[in-house]
């Protein structure tokens, strides 16, 4: 039993990699399509406020030269895919020695940290309280709290950020600020570093998962009324089972499944989300990076920051779907 | 023969209960949650209209107003107060907030009516296709549904807006539309679907009924409530993309909407110097417009789908 | 035909009285089922039927304490083997359950979990009344032993719902609802999604497994071909009434209650064609039942008695009711001229 069938596979590979080819063909296209010549635009916004303009047509030249932008646009464009496959992605323009690899290498771990933990989270809480929103022993208050706890589900993530940071970080000062940990520390598998890094994590997860997990309570709760109208409920009631296995080995475990799809459709704008709450936080992830990179004009770093951001959702919703088989028997037999 | 014994409350587990029954049937439009999201908005846009009516709204521009003014009844960290010229504070290039708020509310309402209205129309048209046409139509734009949702639209707008630098409020939602088509197409595709097998329009389709009566006679209205509902939550994605890139930076600078003040409040460490006025004002306006659209959609949810509404 | 003689006990294993069960309307409650008394016998098999709508499958879930809502029991009793059932708390109802009533669905559809082995559903419920002692070789072997009463193969042990035909589904139902050896089983229309053929064999094997094991059942269904076979009595309902309850051979050879015949005349016959009887179905307004008889509105025979009256079972037979005033002593000879009259028109 289990297994994948082969269309399945495919036709999620197909979406995985035609993804990663459009988001790559984008970002080649999009500063090409705009008016005027946006690298000498840049290097003349770059030297404007570096203070000197003198030079600026050899540089731009140099530029030029340096990233090939002299040949036809079809050779370019291969180059870079090429690159892209290579897992070269070129260098940052304004921190030049360093490759935008090396710098996303650095930041990518504590966005997939920041994400995880947040999507574990909110996951887990929303479902865990829809099921008890629509479930009939659930005691009177606990349906009356849960709805109130979901007071801020929709508000983009960034305000709550701007709320949570203002309220627990500025005024009772129990989180703090920014970044991802304390100054003076250094990194490392020590106890001390881990709750650091806790410490400082808190407040952006919670800022994801205040504003998500009302969704998926909701969504949760939609999938459990529907499943309470179910022929195999009825038997379940019938066969006197015991009400909380009930719960979780037919209810939830019905429910579940859907919002799995849920899950990898919400991903991009989970990433989204992410970004902007990295920035309130000035925490070091890709969010902070990529907004760094658009203060310094650095096309380079900010193209390959967006698509690295763009693969990673990609493999995330491809894990999703993949891992869905696993969990849902009715799939693996289709097309097998 | 036993005497009639009454059965004691709902033995039976699912209730044998009468109460919290019978309101389902009344009318699906009188949802308090609905009511309450567009009670809410209207209130809003009233206390927009009398600040058009009786504030200067030109104070929103810099340099009309002293720096950095607490609201009435609080103090700054210079030991300023508020003064009753500029009731709601002022920020640190001179803008009256309430002349902020008044302007920057409505415009960014705007952004999000217009992008989550034309890419609500592009959905209807895509959803339809898919759904109703299928074979090829259906194939490729689930497919390019499936890459769009899966890219995270924010970075592909971070890259266009690198490029274009700051743009104007209508080219900001157009650039925002380009990606909220997607959601609503998925959705659209899923509902006609369903409808495409249900018993009456497969009647219509037997007894020769044009395919775009249809769509349009037989399939449209029932989807009514659904693709409002849809449209809801197309508003609240478009605001949050806009406010998302209006705190990048890249919204209008000159008259800000409430994404810009907050960004400028950040770029000036508002959040340090405890001048929640800047950034609080814009966000709390914003928290209530996004609670309003949510009330608004999980009432249509429940008009649309009436089963949900036995579980409030 | 002859089953019924072998099958003959007097021992009353479930007793229903005075069951009236409402579904709530804004308009009103809709009376589906109203007042139903009848008993099931050591046993025996029932059927029940009547046309859609008829309440037929109420009585059945309000028996075993599963009215959906809006639905809901306004009074009644029901005993099996002495236990009033709904008297009992939740927790004492939910021990209750499947080993003393027990349902077979209409499985072929959707009543197994999409998302749990065919085998895992069965122990959950031994395991969930009989405790977790029984190590997993047992489990199988009983498991294994139930699959052999209702004809299905030991592969389908690891099997999900969705890898089974809709006889298997069905069969799988079937050897869940006796896997407890309950007091009582009710079959709600087993076999009606199956085709014809496999209608024929799961029938064939509810019969076999019941006989084998000696529960009682009762069986809901609208074929009263197949029902003749199966079934030792047949308790026919109108709207939400018992109008009669009858051994088989009987209800066959002459109905007494005119809705009876009607239903019985309605059956199609392949030696001779004649015009349906039934023409509408109940035509009044359920919140609002006629005065008197349930039937007087679409009964040829009904006169101002009947308006004035609800006519009470009258035992016509060994256990054999019949509710019509036709039956009544005092008007004998009413009945004798309304029946010359309608068997020629």
């Amino acid at each position: 039993m289990g297994g994948i069938s082969l269309n399945y596979l495919l036709r999620r590979l197909l979406v995985f990699f035609l993804t990663l080819w459009v988001a790559a063909t984008l970002i080649f296209i999009i500063p090409r399509l705009a008016p005027g010549d946006p690298i000498a635009a840049m290097v003349a916004r770059l030297s404007y406020q570096a203070g000197f303009v003198e030079n600026s047509g050899a540089i731009i030249e140099g530029w030029k030269e340096r990233f090939g932008l002299n040949d036809p646009v079809y050779v370019q464009y291969f180059r870079y895919l090429g690159g892209l496959l290579q897992g070269d992605l070129g260098f940052s323009m304004a921190r030049f020695p360093s490759t935008v690899t090396e710098l996303v290498g650095r930041a990518l771990p504590w966005t997939i940290g920041l994400v995880g933990v947040a999507t574990a989270i909110f996951f887990v809480v929303g479902n865990l309280f829809g099921a008890l929103l629509a479930w009939n022993k659930t005691p009177r208050l606990v349906k009356v709290l849960i709805p109130m706890s979901m007071i801020f589900t929709s508000i983009p993530p960034l305000l709550a950020g701007l709320l949570l940071s203002y309220t627990f970080a500025f005024l009772l000062g129990w989180f703090p600020q920014t970044y991802s940990y304390g100054f003076g520390m250094t990194p490392g598998l020590t106890l001390e570093f881990i709750a650091n890094v806790i410490h400082h994590g808190f407040l952006p997860a919670m800022a994801i998962v205040i504003v998500t997990f009302g969704y998926w309570a909701l969504g949760m709760r939609g999938m459990m009324v529907t499943i309470e109208g179910e022929d195999y409920m009825i038997l379940a009631q019938a066969k006197g089972l015991k009400p909380f296995y009930v719960l979780y080995r037919y209810m939830i475990r019905n429910a579940i499944l859907p919002q799995m799809t849920a899950l990898a459709v919400s991903i991009g704008t989970l990433v989204n989300g992410v970004v902007l709450v990295e920035v309130i936080f000035n925490y070091n992830g890709m969010g902070t990076l990529i907004v760094t990179a658009l203060r310094e004009q650095d096309f380079g770093l900010i193209q390959g920051t967006s698509f690295i951001l763009i693969v990673t959702s990609a493999l995330a919703v491809l894990i999703i779907d993949l891992s869905y088989p696993l969990i849902d028997p009715r799939i693996s037999l289709e097309g097998r | 023969m036993a005497d009639d014994r009454k059965v004691k409350d709902a033995p039976v587990a699912g209730g044998t209960k009468k109460a919290g029954v019978l309101n389902r049937f009344d009318n699906p439009w009188l949802n308090w949650k609905f009511l309450a999201g567009t009670g809410i908005l209207g209130i809003l846009f009233f206390l927009i209209f009398l600040g058009y009516q009786l504030w200067d709204t030109n104070l929103a521009l810099s340099a009309r107003a002293p720096l950095n003014l607490p609201p009435l009844g609080f103090e700054n960290w210079r030991g300023q107060t508020g003064i009753p010229e500029h009731p709601l504070g002022t920020e640190n290039s001179g803008r009256d907030m309430l002349a902020l708020w008044i302007v920057g509310t409505p415009r960014t309402i705007f952004v999000g009516v217009i992008a989550a209205t034309v890419g609500m129309l592009a959905g209807i048209v895509l959803g339809f296709m898919a759904g109703f046409l299928g074979g090829v139509f259906d194939d490729v734009i689930r497919l390019a549904v499936d890459i769009a949702i899966t890219i995270p639209s924010l970075l592909v707008l971070i890259v266009i807006q690198a490029v274009l630098g700051r743009v104007d409020l209508v080219t900001m939602a157009l650039l925002i539309s380009l990606f909220s088509w997607a959601t609503p197409t998925r959705y659209i595709r899923a509902q006609v679907l369903s409808m495409r097998e249900s018993g009456y329009v497969q009647m219509a389709r037997l007894s020769g009924v044009p395919a775009r009566d249809i769509m349009f006679k037989e399939i449209m209205p029932n989807l009514l409530p659904y693709l409002s509902a849809s449209y809801i939550g197309n508003m609240q994605g478009a605001i949050i993309s806009a406010v998302g890139l209006e705190v990048l930076g890249f919204g209008p600078q000159r008259i800000p909407s409430l994404g810009v003040a907050i960004f400028f409040s950040i770029e000036a460490g508002a959040l340090f110097r405890n001048m929640w006025w800047w950034w609080g004002i814009p966000t709390v306006t914003l928290t209530v417009v996004f609670i309003a659209l949510l009330l608004i959609n999980l009432g249509l949810d429940e008009i649309a789908n009436p089963r949900l509404r036995k579980a409030s | 035909m002859e089953k019924q003689m072998e099958n003959g006990s007097d021992r009353v294993v479930l007793k229903v009285e005075k069951l009236r069960i409402h579904y709530a309307t804004p308009q009103g409650d809709v009376i589906a089922v109203s007042d139903i008394s009848f008993n099931l016998y050591e046993g025996e098999t029932l059927g029940l039927v009547g046309e859609s709508g008829c309440g037929k499958s109420t009585t059945a879930y309000g028996i075993l304490q599963l009215v959906q809502p809006p639905g809901y029991i306004v009074n009644g009793s029901i005993e099996v083997d002495g236990t009033e059932v709904l008297n009992l708390s939740e927790e004492e109802l939910r021990k209750f359950r499947w080993t003393g009533l027990s349902l077979i669905p209409q499985g072929a559809m959707n009543s197994l979990n999409p998302t749990m082995r065919v085998k895992d559903q069965i122990i959950d419920v031994i395991e969930s009344h009989e405790g977790e002692k029984q190590s997993k070789e047992q489990l199988r072997d009983r498991i294994y032993g139930l699959f052999q009463n209702v004809g299905l193969p030991n592969r389908i042990y690891d099997m999900y719902p969705h890898e089974l035909s809709g006889g298997m589904k069905q069969r799988v139902c079937i050897a869940m609802g006796v896997a407890l050896n309950p007091t009582v089983v009710i079959a709600d229309e087993a076999t009606s999604a199956l085709d014809v053929v496999v209608q024929r064999i799961v029938a064939q094997t509810l019969v076999k497994v019941k006989d084998e094991i000696g529960v009682s059942l009762i069986v809901i269904g609208h074929d009263m071909g197949l029902l003749a076979q199966i079934v030792d009595r047949i308790a026919v309902m109108y709207a939400g009434k018992m109008v009669e309850i009858a051994p088989v051979e009987n209800i066959y050879a002459e109905p007494l209650h005119p809705y009876t015949r009607l239903l019985i005349d309605s059956i199609p016959s392949i030696k001779e064609r004649k015009p349906l009887k039934i023409t509408e179905g109940i035509t009044h307004d359920p919140r609002n039942p006629p005065s008197g008889c349930i039937f007087r509105l679409r009964c040829p025979f009904a006169w101002e008695h009947c308006a004035e009256v609800e006519p009470a079972p009258i035992d016509a037979d060994y256990k054999h009711e019949v509710a019509c005033h036709l039956y009544d002593e005092r008007f004998e000879e009413r009945r004798a001229n309304a029946f010359a009259t309608f068997a020629n028109p």
